[in-house]
């Protein structure tokens, strides 16, 4: 398999071969990363889709992504899905299967308290705070990784983690903070 | 703020890993207040099961997107595509991983060519004499293959050919008429007052300088070193006798 910067150069000579390549790598994560953020899998397929479309008009246009190419993906991903938030009320989406983590009683009681709340919370931060969520934990990424596609410092990406999860838990009822 | 930064991106990687909340957190008591609520919201954040995209609604897909891709026209690449190629193939030659690569690929490059040299020198040294410019690389090659040997009868009969090959040099040094400093063992044939001969060959001893080691007597193995001159009388500097002579 290709490393990244050889992948972009040769999508950038338009073969067809590396461009099978790039939607065969990248289509499940990027459909990961709308879905975690819309809670809406049609939706979230479609917008997927319309990513790598776009992929194929920036070449036309001849402004293919410049650096990261998985960078350039969830920029796009990352606007189409704004855009769509914008434009209709979002229900956001956490995980309603809890058993999987296997979390002790206390947290089971605490996470029951705090999902509902977490779900109003989500929509009150920024583009940038859910686009760092979406990353780290929809798609489980590295703080690393996530620099990386976010074209930003891993002190800043710490940063606005830290920032992201702050304004959760502000947003959150008092008495659930006293709990813990 | 950096320092809790930190805490708490190490606490998520733990909870990622599957650490239990309360582990985390008495790990850094210092912070548990602030970092209780913050994994709490990590731990509902996280997408254990995502959801997966259908294989026909994702071939549908992949097919339109290929459909467009294949209309692309084709690109010739420029200059600057070309620097920016090999940029990238650089770039990449840079790396430990490849940088070890290299060194492993020239250490044995350099392995060979010294091995490929060697052969080579000695198989064009294999007939010179003593006195000529390769003759340290021929005896440097029987030395090798001396300590190579490791069977004792193998190495007796190969110092025995050595042997008869320093004969056949002084030999071959006489009908030349070349003078040369020469060493070589024999059995001590005959010895006179001023003349032994030694394996067959007229060994001079001049009255000054000479060392004689062991008092050899007639039978026994010595180990000659001397001088050919050209009017061929071989004078010895040194005889030795070999310790495990009869």
């Amino acid at each position: 398999m290709a490393d990244e910067p050889s992948l972009l150069e040769r999508i950038k000579r338009h073969d067809q071969q590396a461009l099978a390549e790039v939607h065969d790598r990248y289509f499940n994560q990027i459909y990961h990363y709308i879905n975690y953020r819309l809670g809406d899998s049609d939706t979230a397929a479609d917008l997927a889709g319309e990513v790598f479309l776009a992929l194929i008009n920036a070449l036309k246009n001849g402004k293919p992504p410049k650096t990261s190419l998985s960078g350039w993906l969830y920029a796009v991903a990352r606007n189409l899905t704004a855009d769509h938030i914008r434009q209709k009320v979002i229900t956001v989406p956490l995980i309603e299967d809890l058993e999987a983590e296997t979390p002790s009683l206390t947290d089971q009681i605490y996470i029951a308290q705090l999902t509902p709340t977490l779900k109003q919370a989500i929509l009150e931060l920024t583009d940038e705070q859910q686009h760092v969520i979406a990353l780290r934990f929809g798609q489980g990424l590295s703080l690393t990784d996530t620099a990386e596609i976010m074209e930003k410092s891993v002190g800043a990406v710490k940063a606005l983690q830290h920032r992201a999860l702050a304004s959760l838990a502000r947003l959150m009822p008092l008495e659930v903070h006293q709990d813990g | 703020m950096d320092r809790f930064e930190s805490i708490l991106d190490e606490s998520i990687s733990a909870l990622q890993a599957g650490v239990p909340i309360e582990e985390i957190l008495a790990e850094a008591p210092d912070y548990a207040q602030e970092l209780r609520p913050l994994l709490y919201a990590a731990m509902v954040l996280a997408d254990p099961n995502p959801v997966l995209v259908p294989e026909e609604r994702k071939e549908a897909l992949r097919t339109q997107y290929l459909t467009q891709a294949a209309a692309l026209p084709p690109v010739t690449p420029t200059f600057s595509d070309k620097m920016q190629a090999v940029v990238h193939i650089v770039q990449r030659r840079l790396t430990r991983g490849a940088l070890l690569n290299d060194l492993v690929t020239v250490s044995l490059t350099v392995a060979l060519t010294l091995v490929m040299t060697a052969l080579i020198v000695s198989f064009a040294a294999r007939d010179s004499l003593p006195g000529d410019l390769l003759y340290s690389a021929k005896r440097i090659s029987e030395n090798i293959r001396l300590s190579l040997t490791f069977d004792n009868q193998q190495q007796a009969a190969l110092e025995n050919a050595f042997n008869h090959e320093r004969i056949s040099e002084i030999e071959q040094l006489i009908q030349l008429d070349r003078t040369a400093i020469v060493q070589f063992k024999g059995v001590l044939d005959t010895k006179g007052e001023n003349l032994w001969v030694i394996e067959g060959l007229t060994v001079f001893l001049p009255e000054d300088g000479l060392v004689i080691q062991g008092d050899p007597q007639e039978g026994d193995m010595v180990d000659v070193i001397g001088f050919l001159e050209t009017n061929n009388v071989l004078i010895a500097d040194t005889i030795i006798r070999e310790p495990n002579s009869p």
